[in-house]
């Protein structure tokens, strides 16, 4: 079988389907039809795609926090407790399920239950059904979304659907560069062909399931034009399958100018791109995440960086924001927490979302620097692909075209390099094979070599780790470190 | 286990079906700036996947991350699984965030030590700080008539507190 960027038949996508249904007992439980009859039957008021319409059209940011737990009661219990602090609610997958490995998954709820508290990472979904799952649905008022990082989502996908879930995170790329280790792109994409098919399938129920590839990627300093490209590209993926309801994502770099600017380029970026691939038919919205980096272990100071990426999102007018919580850096929230992070957020947006800041030129130059790059990108995807670009995502993986900094996959290059410039924006230290305009290369290294001689260093790998623990060492770039000293750079 | 070579050899890598690659790349950089021959598994790795690797590079330690909660069921037995596969002396460090939640550091420390970790490190830990301990205890390993005496002194007294410092 050769991959391609083609709407999956039905016969082929049918006689998989009783494959991934049988690959575990919870898989026969899947009652599509009965699923599309509840579906239908949900208020608007719970269905993800209803409410970021209307959030869309009165300019409004929408809070949704993560949270997931092992045990089924206890899910609910959690998700109940954030309900009224937030606008959109999700259900966080563990690791385990992640990967498949449903057997571990188990035996992390059985273990759960003897130590009294979730030992798991998420909600194990696969092992607690289509009953379980439709437990959590109905135990709330706002819409529900799955949220995980699992390459092979098939069957999570056919379980949470028919259960009521309306919106379903994640793409082939983005599930699995960042998540994976050894699973082949094609396969990845591949299966996600398939759960974006059955997002097409509700739809031509006349049921509208919200898809959001997931922008942020390794959370750990990714160049916005490099996560544009993913989300594009999975968005061209998702709609060629007949989705609809399309989330771009983007995960906060720290400078407000390219924040914003790259929000701002994301949406406009998915309209060209996904008109001029013959699309017109579709809902877009955007999603800025919180800082997704290495946070600060002291709780003041998380809620500072929270309440940053709280003002940016703000500020560019993102449709929903995913919040993260005070104990970000030491382990999964508590749900009190977790209540904490959302009221943070929800005070800085309601203060911000209201001002209007004018556009400036800095602000106009990085928007049309974020879209020539992704447009030089693109362009060089298609050209692998022969026209193709799910064929020419693989390519261009494999030639460096495409590559994701600090990501775990094989087929990832891992050649590029970001660093911040001087302003704290994020520049590229070593493009590696990713095909940019010269002067756009140039202008990267000139904002570089600026940041160089104020710290009087070379740019180099250290500077890269030195960005990398800055945020969780109070600051936002990682400039050069003399010991017991706080003030900033003027000295150097 | 004894080896004389000066760079001493030690495996690295995330255990479980943990994704997280930034600290793991990190601690390989420093580590090996600071002389150390690092194996780096990457992410993803299994308990016999950590032994596979020290018996055929005749490591000394086993650098085990654990950085997105299932901690205390993944590390679980590797000490056990080590002493059937013949390294029952092989030192053992454990780092990054190893339980779910936000517990107590010396709850965490006492069960991780408990499973026969020889070191836990909590994730602010200064990495020039763990080089300068692995050497110490690596250097005590190779001379097994000091080891039994330095090592009996060292829990006595606590050394294991360095680790919890950060
Ligand atoms: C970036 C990030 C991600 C990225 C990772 C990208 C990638 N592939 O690497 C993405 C977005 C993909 C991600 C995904 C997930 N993440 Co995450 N992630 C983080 C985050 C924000 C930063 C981690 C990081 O890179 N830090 C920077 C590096 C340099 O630091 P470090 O990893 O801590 O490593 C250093 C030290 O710990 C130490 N160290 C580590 N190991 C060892 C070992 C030894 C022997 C020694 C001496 C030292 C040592 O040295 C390292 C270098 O300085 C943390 C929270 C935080 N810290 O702020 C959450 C966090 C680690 N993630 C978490 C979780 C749960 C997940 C998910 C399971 C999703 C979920 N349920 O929320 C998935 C993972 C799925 C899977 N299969 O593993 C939790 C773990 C919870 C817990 N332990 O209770 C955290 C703490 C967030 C939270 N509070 O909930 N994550």
């Amino acid at each position: 079988m050769e991959l391609n960027n083609q709407r999956l038949s039905e016969r082929e996508f049918e006689q998989e389907r009783r494959q991934v249904l049988q690959s575990w007992p919870t898989g026969k439980e899947v009652d599509f039809s009965e699923g599309v009859k509840f579906q239908h039957a949900l208020p608007d008021s719970k269905r993800f795609s209803s409410v970021l319409r209307q959030a869309d059209q009165s300019g409004k940011t929408l809070l949704q926090p993560r949270a997931g737990v092992a045990l089924l009661h206890e899910q609910i219990a959690l998700l109940q407790h954030l309900e009224s602090s937030c606008d959109l609610l999700p259900t966080t997958i563990d690791a385990y399920t992640r990967l498949n490995r449903y057997d571990e998954a188990g035996s992390g709820i059985t273990k759960s239950l003897q130590a009294g508290s979730s030992l798991l990472n998420g909600f194990p979904a696969v092992n607690h059904g289509p009953k379980g799952c439709r437990q959590v649905v109905n135990a709330l008022n706002k819409p529900v979304q799955v949220r995980h990082g699992t390459p092979d989502a098939r069957l999570l996908s056919e379980i949470t659907l028919a259960a009521g879930y309306t919106s379903y995170e994640g793409g082939g790329i983005s599930y699995n560069i960042p998540y994976a280790k050894r699973v082949r792109l094609e396969s990845s994409i591949r299966h996600w062909q398939y759960c974006d098919r059955l997002v097409g399938k509700y739809e031509e129920e006349g049921i509208r399931i919200n898809r959001e590839p997931f922008g942020p990627l390794s959370g750990t300093l990714v160049p916005p034009f490099v996560s544009h490209c993913i989300m594009l590209i999975e968005g061209l993926l998702a709609l060629e399958q007949g989705v609809k309801c399309i989330t771009l994502g983007y995960g906060q770099g720290g400078n407000l100018i390219q924040d914003v600017a790259a929000i701002k380029s994301l949406r406009e970026l998915g309209d060209e791109v996904f008109q001029a691939a013959g699309f017109n038919d579709y809902e877009l919205s955007t999603v800025f995440h919180q800082w997704m980096g290495g946070f600060p272990q002291e709780e003041s100071k998380a809620y500072s960086v929270i309440c940053w990426g709280a003002t940016a999102a703000a500020i560019a007018g993102a449709t929903k924001i995913i919040v993260k919580t005070p104990h970000e850096a030491c382990g999964v929230p508590t749900k009190e927490a977790n209540t904490h992070g959302l009221e943070a957020t929800r005070q800085t947006i309601n203060m911000v979302h209201e001002q209007h800041f004018p556009t400036t030129e800095a602000m106009e130059r990085e928007v049309e620097i974020i879209k020539r790059e992704v447009r030089a990108v693109l362009d060089q995807v298609l050209n692998l692909g022969r026209g193709d670009i799910a064929l020419g995502t693989v390519r261009a993986f494999a030639a460096g075209a495409l590559d994701i900094p600090f990501a775990p996959a094989d087929c990832n290059a891992g050649v590029l390099m970001p660093v911040r410039d001087n302003d704290g924006a994020i520049r590229l230290l070593d493009p590696g094979s990713v095909p940019l305009p010269d002067d756009v290369l140039t202008f990267h290294r000139d904002k570089i070599a600026e940041r160089a001689r104020q710290e009087k260093r070379e740019a180099s790998f250290h500077m890269v780790v030195d960005d990398v623990n800055a945020v969780s060492r109070s600051t936002l770039i990682g400039r050069p470190q003399r010991r017991n000293t706080v003030s900033p750079i003027h000295g150097l | 286990m004894q080896q004389s070579t000066s760079e001493p050899t030690v495996i690295l890598g995330v255990i479980g079906a943990d994704c997280h690659a930034v600290g793991n790349k990190i601690i390989m950089s420093v580590l090996s700036q600071l002389s150390f021959q690092v194996i780096n598994l990457g992410v993803m790795v299994s308990q016999d996947e950590f032994i596979d690797a020290a018996i055929e590079h005749n490591a000394e330690a086993i650098l085990v991350s654990s950085i997105y909660g299932h901690g205390e069921i993944d590390c679980a037995g590797l000490r056990e699984r080590c002493m059937e596969r013949g390294l029952a002396e092989i030192i053992l460090y454990v780092g990054g965030n190893l339980v779910i939640g936000k517990r107590p550091f010396a709850e965490v420390q006492r069960l991780f030590a408990g499973m026969g970790y020889d070191r836990v490190f909590q994730p602010g830990i200064d990495l020039h700080d763990v080089a300068k301990l692995l050497r110490m205890d690596i250097h005590q390993r190779r001379q097994p008539q000091w080891n039994q005496w330095l090592v009996a002194g060292h829990r006595e007294h606590g050394v294991l507190d360095m680790a919890a410092r950060a």
